[in-house]
Order: structure tokens, then sequence, then C-alpha cells
């Protein structure tokens, strides 16, 4: 097959070797266009006062500081992160629950219709269930008052009272999205080998003891990976705010992510956005990093 | 008390060998749960599809009828003749998310056999580090990018959202994952019928990696059909925008007017993720979970 003489010898490994960089060069390519180098220049541009028209001008960790005297941000901050905590954890315990009553003993086309119910909503478009909530949502139109009016509770301002508003888009998170924690929990304990229920059972254990002591112990590496996955999900939550409240009522509701957005396509204040997505990015890494460390006190791996 | 509601949580591969045990208490507990819970999950979307075909004048009934009692299905013409331009939205989000997924599916096979089969230098950490992008969010990279589509020329051109939706640092590793998985005999025997590497990819890998691209390729539509965040960012005229931007801007402009109105955009673009669950549902949802348990 190979002609000796003009061509350097190619050896089937260089040749392997050539085919490799070959199949990983467009997505190399557009890894570096559009990861990459962002990444870089996102950290340059934070040390910028960044003007689309006059050009920029390097000035040193102003743009950091002016984080600290920031007072939107740091509701955005508050906002965030009181979001975060309430749809970790009401997204995975509901969706945990879910998951336990659906692996009990059920007529098998019960289970797969209910997880399907349960599941629907995760792959609709936030902006969609936002724009439906809004009207659900409605101070004196709204079905949910409605309702919640049968029960003789006085109508809520969910969407104009600044707590009220940020419990609105936990409950239409939870909603939303506890369909994915339920399925990834579905899979993990269907996962589980009866043996271990078997022999505990034989050790006289109860339902509630078979719950704690097994099936919570050998679901460990799912959990963690649910409370990461969400947490960082949560963190970055934009859509939802955007269309149901904009942020508001006041800052009530404000993300950061959506104040990143706000400073640099509203006011093009890039510099500065460049800056707060950096730390938020941080934070992120940081939190994460956490939740591995945590994670060795608790997450048993088989 | 305590021991009925504890039950509520049992376990239960179990019970599937002793299939015929009185209902318990506890089960009938977790029946009424997961059907109030599944009432629950419902109740928005069949308002949304009952409002939308109510009369203007009754969007706002109280208490709302779940089923519809009218069909007013001119409510499903009035987004196309409102000065949205309804059609232009589905063509120009399906145009992107086609694009996106077929682009995804070429490059993330190619690099995910690259990675799993074939062995070049640097191979492990190349592959690390694209690996480890995964947790870069997208808005610390869109300030950038966006200066550089600005500079291209390419905002409010679709090209700005399909060039950098055409890898996937996820898709990789999905591919990859997979691509081990096959046997080496397969390889072995393809390479002593004197298969380059090019044609053991395109005629041994490939044709086996059907599932791995399905799951690719529906997590990829769902996520590209339903993306928002890059649409704005981008896109700015009324015949570039996509349908979430369309139907957000609608709700806005019609205000509260005309919730039927809305509801009918709504249910239309909801309808096609509908079909595609029920046609696909046992894809869609191994697909999820396995990606979700490894990802």
């Amino acid at each position: 097959m190979q002609k000796a003489g003009l061509l350097p010898e190619i050896t089937p490994k260089q040749r392997e070797a050539f085919v490799g960089y070959l199949f990983i060069l467009p997505t190399y390519v557009g890894f570096i266009i559009f990861i990459l180098y962002p990444l870089i220049e996102s950290m340059r541009i934070s040390f910028q006062e960044f003007s689309l028209l006059r050009g920029s001008t390097y000035i040193g960790f102003d743009n950091y500081a002016q984080m600290f005297a920031d007072p939107r941000l740091r509701i955005s901050y508050v906002n965030t992160v009181t979001f975060t905590l309430f749809a970790v954890f009401f997204n995975a315990g509901v969706g945990l629950i879910l998951a336990v009553m659906l692996n009990r003993r059920l007529p098998v086309l019960m289970r797969n219709l209910y997880r399907s119910i349960f599941f629907f909503p995760v792959l609709i478009a936030h902006t969609y269930i936002a724009v439906i909530w809004r009207f659900l949502y409605a101070q004196d139109t709204g079905v949910i008052n409605y309702y919640l009016g049968v029960f003789g509770v006085d109508a809520i301002p969910w969407l104009s009272n600044a707590h009220w508003a940020m419990a609105a888009i936990i409950i239409l998170d939870v909603w939303k999205n506890t369909g994915f924690a339920m399925l990834v929990f579905l899979a993990g304990l269907q996962s589980i080998p009866n043996e271990y229920y078997e022999a505990a059972q034989l050790d006289g254990a109860n339902e509630r003891q078979l719950f704690f002591r097994v099936t919570i112990p050998l679901l460990s590496p799912t959990i963690f990976f649910i409370l990461v996955i969400f947490m960082i999900g949560a963190l970055q939550v934009f859509d939802t705010i955007i269309v149901l409240t904009a942020g508001g009522p006041g800052d009530a509701t404000r993300s950061v992510v959506l104040y990143i957005y706000e400073i640099a396509f509203r006011t093009f204040n890039m510099g500065y956005a460049a800056a707060v997505s950096m730390t938020l990015f941080a934070i992120i890494l940081v939190l994460t990093a956490l939740q591995f460390w945590i994670s060795r006190r608790w997450v048993h791996y088989e | 008390m305590a021991q009925t509601a504890s039950t509520a949580f049992g376990q239960s591969n179990r019970p599937r060998r002793s299939r015929r045990k009185p209902l318990k208490i506890s089960d009938i507990i977790s029946y009424t749960i997961l059907t109030v819970a599944a009432i629950f999950v419902m109740m928005p979307l069949a308002w949304m599809f009952s409002t939308s075909l109510r009369p203007t004048t009754e969007s706002f009934q109280l208490p709302p009828a779940w089923l519809p009692t009218e069909f007013r299905w001119e409510n499903y013409v009035a987004p196309f003749e409102s000065s949205v331009p309804f059609v232009d939205l589905f063509i120009n989000s399906m145009r992107i998310t086609v694009a996106v997924t077929v682009g995804q599916l070429i490059t993330c096979s190619l690099a995910g056999y690259a990675f799993a089969r074939l062995r070049f230098p640097g191979r492990d950490l190349l592959f690390l580090l694209l690996l480890a992008s995964l947790m870069v969010p997208g808005q610390v990279t869109i300030i950038p990018i966006f200066l550089l589509m600005r500079d291209l020329g390419l905002i409010d051109n679709p090209l700005a959202i399909i060039l950098p939706g055409l890898i996937s640092a996820f898709g990789v590793f999905l591919m990859r994952q997979f691509f081990k998985q096959m046997p080496q005999e397969l390889f072995d025997a393809a390479r002593v019928d004197g298969a380059g590497h090019v044609r053991s990819f395109l005629q041994i890998a490939l044709p086996l990696a059907g599932p791995a691209m399905a799951t690719l390729a529906i997590i990829t539509f769902n996520a590209t059909w339903n993306a928002y965040f890059l649409p704005l960012v981008f896109l700015n005229s009324w015949h570039k925008m996509t349908l979430p931007q369309g139907i957000a801007l609608l709700t806005g402009y019609m205000g509260s007017g005309n919730p039927s109105v809305v509801m009918a955009a709504v249910t239309m673009a909801i309808i096609p993720v509908l079909i595609v669950f029920i046609a696909l549902q046992r894809w869609i949802i191994e697909a999820l979970t396995r990606s979700g348990l490894k990802g």
C-alpha cells in the first residue's frame, strides 16, 4: 500500500493520530472560538471600563470593587440564594417522594402513566410555562386564588408582593422540574438489588428502617447528583423570572443572571457585567467543589 | 400513626414477586397522593387548553371550566392574523433547532469516536479540558460571543445562535461513552478486512450508534427548541425571532387582554413537544435517565 520514496513514510500510528486530530477538529475549533476564547476575553473585559462607542480602558479591579457598593447586586444574590435553597430542596424532596411511591407495588400501566405525567412539564419551555402561570397567579381573576378562596383563603397578591412573588417562582419551578428528579430517582431505586432488602428483612428490619438504612444510603450517589445538578441550574435561574415577574416587584425576584443580562444588554456596561459573571462562575465552582467535599461524608459508593 | 406514615415511604422492588397481596392502607395512601399530584401537574395544561377554546369574553370565567365547553377554533387562527408573524417564528425556531441538532450529531459523533477508539498524543488531556468546559455557565461567555458576533455582522442573524450550538462537550461525552462500550472484536475484524479508521467509523461504529445518536438528538432538539436566553440576546426583529420569544412578547403586548388567543398560541407551541413525547416516550425517558445518571 505505501509508496516508498518521494513522500516520507507514514506509520500506521501516525495515520491513526492524524485521523484522531481530524475527527476532533470541528469540536475543538468550536470549543476554542465559543468557550475558551470567550472565557479568557471575559476575564480581560472584567478589568475594563467598557464602552461600545468610545473603546475600552483598563481600570484594574474597579469593576470588582464596585460590586461591594452595589445594593442591587446584593439583593440579586440574596434572591438567587433563597431561590436556590428552596428550589433544590423541594425539587429533590418532591421528586424523591414521587419516585418512592411510583416504585411501590403499582400496576405497570399506572406507573408508566404517572411517570409520564410528572415528567412532561420538564420538556416544555420555561417561557411557555411562565406565560401560562402568569394568568393562573392573577390576583383577582386567577384560578389559584379562586380555589384558595373556596377554602376561605384571602386573595394572595402572588406577583405584586415581594415574598409571594418569590414563592410563586419557586412553586412554578418545582412544578416544572421535579419530574426530572423523579425520573432519575426512580431509575436509581430500580437499580438497587432486591437482595439488600431481603437480607435486611431477614434481620427483622421494618419498613422505616429499610428506607433509612438501605434505600437512602444506596441511593446517595443519585441524591448527590440531583443536588449538584439542581443547585447549578438554580443559581443560573433566568427564563422563568424574566417572563413571570421581570425581577419585580421592585427588585424582589431579580436573580444574578437576570441582573447580568440587564447590565450587559440593556445598559451595555459590559465590563461590570463581565466582572459580575466571573464572580458568579467562581461562586458556582466553589459551591460545587464544596458539595463534592461534603459528599465524602455521606455519599456511599458501592 | 407513625407506622402508617413510614410505610408510605416503604420500599418495593420486592412486591413484584408476591403479586396478589391484598391492598394495604399504605397503598391507598400512596395511590391517593400520586393521583392528587398528577392532577396538580395536569391542571395548568388543562386550563391552558380549555381557555384556548373559550370565547374571549369568557377567558376569565370563574370557577374555571376544566374541560372545553365551547370550541372557538378561531382563537387558533387569531395568532396568525395578529401583527406577530407566527409562521415566521415557527420556521425560525425549526431552522435553528434542526441546524444545531444535525451539527451536533456530526461533530459529537466524530469527536466522541476519536476520544473513545483512536490513540493520539494528548488525547486524554484534550478530552478533560473539553469536559471541564461543561462547568462554564453560558452567561460568562455570552459577552465576548456577543461582541464577536457584532464584529462579524451577525446580530439579528440566526447564525449567531447556530454557530455556537454546533458543538457540545456534553454530546462528545455521551458519544464517547457509547463508542467505548463497543466490543473491540468488531473493529479488529474490520481491520483484518483492510478497513481504515474512517471506514471503521462510518461503516461499523455509526450504524450501531443509533441509540446514542437518538439520545443526543432528543436532548439537543428539546433544549434548542426551548432556548430563550441566546435568542433574546441576539435576535431583535420580529421576523428573525424564535417561538419562545414571540410568545413571551405576544403575552406582553396583548397584555392580559386576550388570554384565549395567547393560550391558543401556547398550545400550538407545546403540541409538537407533546406529539414527540407520546411517540418517543420510551426513548425520551430512557435517554434522559441515562444521560442523567452518567452526566
